[in-house]
Protein backbone atom coordinates (compact mmCIF):
# COMPACT_ATOMS: atom_id res chain seq x y z
CA UNK A 1 0.00 0.00 0.00
CA UNK A 2 1.28 3.23 -0.61
CA UNK A 3 1.12 6.59 0.73
CA UNK A 4 -0.30 9.24 -1.90
CA UNK A 5 -0.34 12.88 -1.54
CA UNK A 6 -2.84 14.74 -4.58
CA UNK A 7 -1.75 17.98 -5.64
CA UNK A 8 -4.74 19.78 -7.69
CA UNK A 9 -6.23 23.13 -7.67
CA UNK A 10 -9.75 21.23 -8.66
CA UNK A 11 -11.93 20.26 -5.92
CA UNK A 12 -13.53 17.86 -8.43
CA UNK A 13 -10.44 16.45 -9.43
CA UNK A 14 -9.47 15.70 -5.66
CA UNK A 15 -11.99 13.94 -4.78
CA UNK A 16 -11.98 11.85 -7.88
CA UNK A 17 -8.43 10.62 -7.64
CA UNK A 18 -8.60 10.08 -3.68
CA UNK A 19 -11.37 7.89 -4.76
CA UNK A 20 -9.32 6.24 -7.66
CA UNK A 21 -6.63 5.57 -5.04
CA UNK A 22 -8.35 4.64 -1.94
CA UNK A 23 -10.15 1.87 -4.58
CA UNK A 24 -6.89 0.86 -6.10
CA UNK A 25 -5.89 0.03 -2.28
CA UNK A 26 -3.31 2.72 -1.67
CA UNK A 27 -4.08 5.87 1.11
CA UNK A 28 -4.20 9.39 0.71
CA UNK A 29 -2.03 10.99 2.75
CA UNK A 30 -2.74 14.35 1.95
CA UNK A 31 -3.93 17.19 -0.66
CA UNK A 32 -2.69 20.15 -2.11
CA UNK A 33 -3.82 23.01 -4.29
CA UNK A 34 -0.58 24.59 -5.51
CA UNK A 35 2.75 23.88 -5.83
CA UNK A 36 4.15 25.30 -2.92
CA UNK A 37 1.29 23.73 -0.38
CA UNK A 38 2.67 20.49 -2.27
CA UNK A 39 6.04 21.34 -1.06
CA UNK A 40 5.14 21.77 2.46
CA UNK A 41 3.34 18.38 2.33
CA UNK A 42 5.72 16.87 1.11
CA UNK A 43 8.24 17.33 3.57
CA UNK A 44 5.68 16.98 6.34
CA UNK A 45 4.63 13.68 4.85
CA UNK A 46 7.06 11.97 2.97
CA UNK A 47 4.59 10.16 0.77
CA UNK A 48 5.84 7.16 -1.76
CA UNK A 49 3.90 8.78 -4.35
CA UNK A 50 2.55 12.35 -5.67
CA UNK A 51 0.07 12.85 -7.97
CA UNK A 52 0.80 16.47 -9.41
CA UNK A 53 -1.57 19.05 -11.79
CA UNK A 54 0.95 20.95 -13.84
CA UNK A 55 -1.51 24.63 -14.22
CA UNK A 56 -1.80 25.67 -10.98
CA UNK A 57 -1.94 29.16 -9.12
CA UNK A 58 0.98 30.68 -7.75
CA UNK A 59 3.24 27.87 -8.21
CA UNK A 60 2.82 25.31 -11.22
CA UNK A 61 3.46 21.76 -10.78
CA UNK A 62 6.92 21.29 -12.88
CA UNK A 63 8.42 23.81 -10.55
CA UNK A 64 6.81 22.33 -7.94
CA UNK A 65 8.51 19.08 -8.74
CA UNK A 66 11.97 20.82 -9.24
CA UNK A 67 12.09 21.68 -6.01
CA UNK A 68 10.86 18.85 -4.44
CA UNK A 69 13.41 17.06 -6.02
CA UNK A 70 15.58 19.21 -4.24
CA UNK A 71 15.94 17.14 -0.87
CA UNK A 72 14.21 13.91 -2.11
CA UNK A 73 16.05 13.02 -5.68
CA UNK A 74 14.00 9.64 -5.75
CA UNK A 75 10.29 11.13 -5.25
CA UNK A 76 7.65 9.37 -7.08
CA UNK A 77 5.79 11.90 -9.23
CA UNK A 78 2.92 11.51 -11.62
CA UNK A 79 1.77 14.26 -13.30
CA UNK A 80 -1.96 13.88 -13.67
CA UNK A 81 -2.77 17.01 -16.48
CA UNK A 82 -4.72 18.17 -19.44
CA UNK A 83 -1.94 18.99 -21.25
CA UNK A 84 -1.63 17.25 -24.40
CA UNK A 85 1.68 19.02 -25.84
CA UNK A 86 4.91 17.07 -26.56
CA UNK A 87 7.12 19.71 -25.08
CA UNK A 88 4.62 19.69 -22.25
CA UNK A 89 5.46 16.21 -21.53
CA UNK A 90 8.84 16.50 -22.11
CA UNK A 91 9.25 18.91 -19.56
CA UNK A 92 7.56 17.25 -17.21
CA UNK A 93 9.88 14.52 -17.47
CA UNK A 94 13.04 16.46 -17.59
CA UNK A 95 11.46 18.21 -14.14
CA UNK A 96 11.72 14.54 -12.57
CA UNK A 97 8.45 13.27 -13.10
CA UNK A 98 8.14 9.11 -13.40
CA UNK A 99 4.69 9.01 -14.97
CA UNK A 100 2.25 11.12 -17.19
CA UNK A 101 -1.99 10.88 -17.27
CA UNK A 102 -3.90 12.76 -19.66
CA UNK A 103 -6.73 14.53 -18.06
CA UNK A 104 -9.86 13.11 -18.00
CA UNK A 105 -8.44 11.58 -15.65
CA UNK A 106 -9.44 7.77 -14.34
CA UNK A 107 -8.80 4.64 -11.79
CA UNK A 108 -7.94 2.57 -14.96
CA UNK A 109 -5.03 5.45 -16.12
CA UNK A 110 -3.90 5.73 -12.42
CA UNK A 111 -3.63 1.73 -12.18
CA UNK A 112 -1.47 1.38 -15.07
CA UNK A 113 0.38 4.52 -14.23
CA UNK A 114 0.96 3.71 -10.63
CA UNK A 115 1.93 -0.27 -12.30
CA UNK A 116 4.71 1.29 -14.46
CA UNK A 117 6.54 2.92 -12.21
CA UNK A 118 6.32 0.82 -9.03
CA UNK A 119 7.00 -2.22 -11.67
CA UNK A 120 10.32 -0.49 -13.10
CA UNK A 121 11.12 0.86 -9.44
CA UNK A 122 14.55 -1.45 -9.02
CA UNK A 123 15.67 -1.13 -12.57
CA UNK A 124 18.18 0.78 -14.47
CA UNK A 125 16.81 4.75 -14.58
CA UNK A 126 16.00 5.12 -17.80
CA UNK A 127 13.49 2.34 -18.95
CA UNK A 128 10.38 3.88 -17.41
CA UNK A 129 10.48 7.27 -19.32
CA UNK A 130 10.91 5.05 -22.38
CA UNK A 131 7.48 2.95 -21.19
CA UNK A 132 5.81 6.09 -20.66
CA UNK A 133 6.49 7.57 -24.15
CA UNK A 134 5.21 4.09 -25.52
CA UNK A 135 2.41 4.60 -23.50
CA UNK A 136 1.43 8.37 -24.21
CA UNK A 137 1.75 6.59 -28.17
CA UNK A 138 -1.00 4.46 -27.70
CA UNK B 1 -0.43 36.62 -36.40
CA UNK B 2 0.03 39.31 -39.33
CA UNK B 3 0.09 37.08 -42.26
CA UNK B 4 -3.21 35.48 -41.19
CA UNK B 5 -6.57 36.77 -41.72
CA UNK B 6 -8.32 38.65 -39.15
CA UNK B 7 -9.94 35.62 -36.65
CA UNK B 8 -8.20 32.91 -38.59
CA UNK B 9 -5.85 32.15 -35.83
CA UNK B 10 -8.53 32.29 -33.87
CA UNK B 11 -11.09 29.78 -35.59
CA UNK B 12 -7.70 27.28 -36.11
CA UNK B 13 -7.67 26.68 -32.92
CA UNK B 14 -11.13 26.66 -31.69
CA UNK B 15 -11.82 24.11 -34.50
CA UNK B 16 -9.67 21.19 -32.82
CA UNK B 17 -11.30 22.60 -29.51
CA UNK B 18 -14.46 22.18 -31.40
CA UNK B 19 -13.93 18.68 -31.93
CA UNK B 20 -12.83 17.62 -28.43
CA UNK B 21 -15.67 19.32 -26.81
CA UNK B 22 -17.69 16.98 -28.96
CA UNK B 23 -15.96 13.96 -28.11
CA UNK B 24 -15.55 14.98 -24.47
CA UNK B 25 -19.87 15.88 -24.04
CA UNK B 26 -20.26 12.57 -26.31
CA UNK B 27 -17.70 9.98 -25.04
CA UNK B 28 -16.37 10.57 -21.41
CA UNK B 29 -19.81 12.58 -19.84
CA UNK B 30 -22.07 10.19 -21.97
CA UNK B 31 -24.42 13.30 -23.27
CA UNK B 32 -25.98 12.89 -26.46
CA UNK B 33 -24.85 15.37 -28.78
CA UNK B 34 -27.56 17.22 -31.56
CA UNK B 35 -26.16 15.88 -35.04
CA UNK B 36 -25.66 19.47 -37.49
CA UNK B 37 -25.41 21.75 -34.35
CA UNK B 38 -21.65 22.75 -33.97
CA UNK B 39 -20.76 25.92 -36.29
CA UNK B 40 -17.84 28.14 -36.20
CA UNK B 41 -18.81 31.94 -37.27
CA UNK B 42 -17.01 35.03 -36.58
CA UNK B 43 -19.79 37.63 -35.37
CA UNK B 44 -19.26 41.16 -34.04
CA UNK B 45 -20.44 40.48 -30.78
CA UNK B 46 -21.12 37.02 -28.43
CA UNK B 47 -23.49 36.47 -25.37
CA UNK B 48 -21.48 34.67 -22.33
CA UNK B 49 -24.07 32.52 -20.63
CA UNK B 50 -23.50 32.96 -16.81
CA UNK B 51 -21.98 29.86 -16.46
CA UNK B 52 -18.78 30.93 -18.28
CA UNK B 53 -15.49 29.37 -17.32
CA UNK B 54 -12.08 30.74 -19.29
CA UNK B 55 -8.48 30.49 -20.24
CA UNK B 56 -5.72 31.97 -21.31
CA UNK B 57 -2.63 31.41 -23.68
CA UNK B 58 0.78 32.54 -23.40
CA UNK B 59 3.24 32.07 -25.80
CA UNK B 60 3.17 33.15 -29.03
CA UNK B 61 -0.18 33.15 -29.24
CA UNK B 62 -1.96 35.07 -26.98
CA UNK B 63 -6.05 34.43 -26.73
CA UNK B 64 -8.89 34.12 -24.34
CA UNK B 65 -10.57 30.94 -24.34
CA UNK B 66 -14.30 30.84 -22.68
CA UNK B 67 -16.73 28.12 -22.66
CA UNK B 68 -20.06 28.92 -21.17
CA UNK B 69 -23.32 26.58 -20.38
CA UNK B 70 -26.66 25.99 -20.03
CA UNK B 71 -27.72 25.77 -16.51
CA UNK B 72 -29.32 22.32 -17.14
CA UNK B 73 -26.46 21.01 -18.84
CA UNK B 74 -24.13 22.03 -16.35
CA UNK B 75 -26.39 20.18 -13.69
CA UNK B 76 -25.88 16.91 -15.73
CA UNK B 77 -22.20 17.63 -16.31
CA UNK B 78 -21.81 17.93 -12.33
CA UNK B 79 -23.43 14.46 -11.86
CA UNK B 80 -21.21 13.02 -14.56
CA UNK B 81 -18.69 14.10 -12.85
CA UNK B 82 -19.81 13.01 -9.39
CA UNK B 83 -20.32 9.33 -10.87
CA UNK B 84 -22.97 8.86 -8.70
CA UNK B 85 -21.66 10.23 -5.45
CA UNK B 86 -23.78 11.98 -3.34
CA UNK B 87 -22.32 15.93 -2.69
CA UNK B 88 -22.82 17.41 0.58
CA UNK B 89 -25.11 21.22 0.36
CA UNK B 90 -22.24 22.90 1.97
CA UNK B 91 -19.52 22.27 -1.13
CA UNK B 92 -22.44 22.01 -3.99
CA UNK B 93 -21.48 25.33 -5.50
CA UNK B 94 -17.48 25.01 -5.19
CA UNK B 95 -17.92 21.28 -6.95
CA UNK B 96 -20.13 23.23 -9.71
CA UNK B 97 -17.05 25.42 -10.02
CA UNK B 98 -14.79 23.15 -10.25
CA UNK B 99 -16.58 21.20 -12.90
CA UNK B 100 -16.93 24.21 -15.34
CA UNK B 101 -13.17 25.01 -14.86
CA UNK B 102 -12.24 21.34 -15.30
CA UNK B 103 -13.66 21.21 -18.39
CA UNK B 104 -12.27 24.25 -19.85
CA UNK B 105 -9.14 22.83 -18.40
CA UNK B 106 -9.50 19.53 -20.15
CA UNK B 107 -11.28 20.09 -23.69
CA UNK B 108 -8.29 23.17 -23.93
CA UNK B 109 -5.48 21.23 -22.89
CA UNK B 110 -6.14 18.47 -24.98
CA UNK B 111 -6.78 20.16 -28.21
CA UNK B 112 -4.47 23.32 -28.14
CA UNK B 113 -2.57 23.94 -31.10
CA UNK B 114 -0.16 26.80 -32.06
CA UNK B 115 -0.98 27.13 -35.97
CA UNK B 116 1.29 30.11 -36.09
CA UNK B 117 4.41 28.28 -35.46
CA UNK B 118 3.85 25.10 -33.94
CA UNK B 119 5.85 25.86 -30.55
CA UNK B 120 4.06 25.21 -27.22
CA UNK B 121 1.34 27.56 -26.00
CA UNK B 122 0.76 27.64 -21.95
CA UNK B 123 -2.68 28.01 -20.11
CA UNK B 124 -3.51 30.34 -17.34
CA UNK B 125 -5.27 28.40 -14.68
CA UNK B 126 -9.33 28.34 -15.33
CA UNK B 127 -11.18 31.98 -14.62
CA UNK B 128 -14.84 31.91 -13.81
CA UNK B 129 -17.39 34.65 -14.95
CA UNK B 130 -20.23 35.40 -12.92
CA UNK B 131 -22.44 36.48 -14.87
CA UNK B 132 -23.89 37.14 -18.19
CA UNK B 133 -21.87 39.13 -20.50
CA UNK B 134 -21.97 40.92 -23.73
CA UNK B 135 -18.48 40.81 -25.81
CA UNK B 136 -18.56 43.23 -28.35
CA UNK B 137 -15.50 43.47 -31.81
CA UNK B 138 -13.08 45.22 -30.88
CA UNK B 139 -11.23 47.16 -34.08
CA UNK B 140 -8.44 45.13 -33.51
CA UNK B 141 -9.77 42.08 -32.37
CA UNK B 142 -10.70 38.90 -33.46
CA UNK B 143 -13.89 36.61 -31.78
CA UNK B 144 -14.59 32.82 -33.04
CA UNK B 145 -17.68 30.98 -31.90
CA UNK B 146 -19.34 27.85 -31.57
CA UNK B 147 -22.07 26.26 -29.89
CA UNK B 148 -22.50 22.51 -29.32
CA UNK B 149 -26.24 21.61 -28.83
CA UNK B 150 -26.85 18.91 -26.52
CA UNK B 151 -30.01 16.87 -24.98
CA UNK B 152 -29.55 19.22 -21.87
CA UNK B 153 -28.64 22.31 -23.46
CA UNK B 154 -26.06 24.61 -25.44
CA UNK B 155 -22.09 24.88 -24.59
CA UNK B 156 -20.86 28.02 -26.09
CA UNK B 157 -17.24 27.72 -26.86
CA UNK B 158 -15.36 31.38 -28.06
CA UNK B 159 -11.88 32.23 -29.03
CA UNK B 160 -11.34 35.89 -28.72
CA UNK B 161 -8.18 37.67 -29.06
CA UNK B 162 -5.89 39.25 -28.78
CA UNK B 163 -6.08 38.89 -24.89
CA UNK B 164 -5.45 42.23 -23.38
CA UNK B 165 -8.34 44.07 -25.51
CA UNK B 166 -10.67 42.06 -23.51
CA UNK B 167 -9.43 41.06 -20.36
CA UNK B 168 -10.21 44.08 -18.61
CA UNK B 169 -13.62 43.88 -19.47
CA UNK B 170 -14.17 40.81 -18.03
CA UNK B 171 -14.43 40.99 -14.13
CA UNK B 172 -13.94 37.57 -12.92
CA UNK B 173 -12.92 35.34 -9.99
CA UNK B 174 -9.85 33.48 -10.19
CA UNK B 175 -9.78 30.42 -8.65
Amino acid sequence: MLNVLIVDDSLIIRKNVKKYITSLGHNVVGEAQNGAQAIEACKKLKPDLITMDITMPDMDGITAVKNIRVFDKDVNVIMVTSHGQEEMIVSSLKAGAKGYILKPVSEEKLAKSIGTIFKEYNKEEGDSDDDLMDDLDE
Amino acid sequence: MKDKEAGEIETEILLPMLERAISFLTDDMQIKVTSNSAEVVCPNQVELKKNTAMIGTGGSIQVIITMSYDDRLLEKLVEAFLEGEEAGEDELDEIRESVSSEIVNTVVGNALTNPLDGTMLTITPPILIYEAKSLFKHKSSRIATAIVTTEFGDMLLTVIGPKESFADALNFKEL
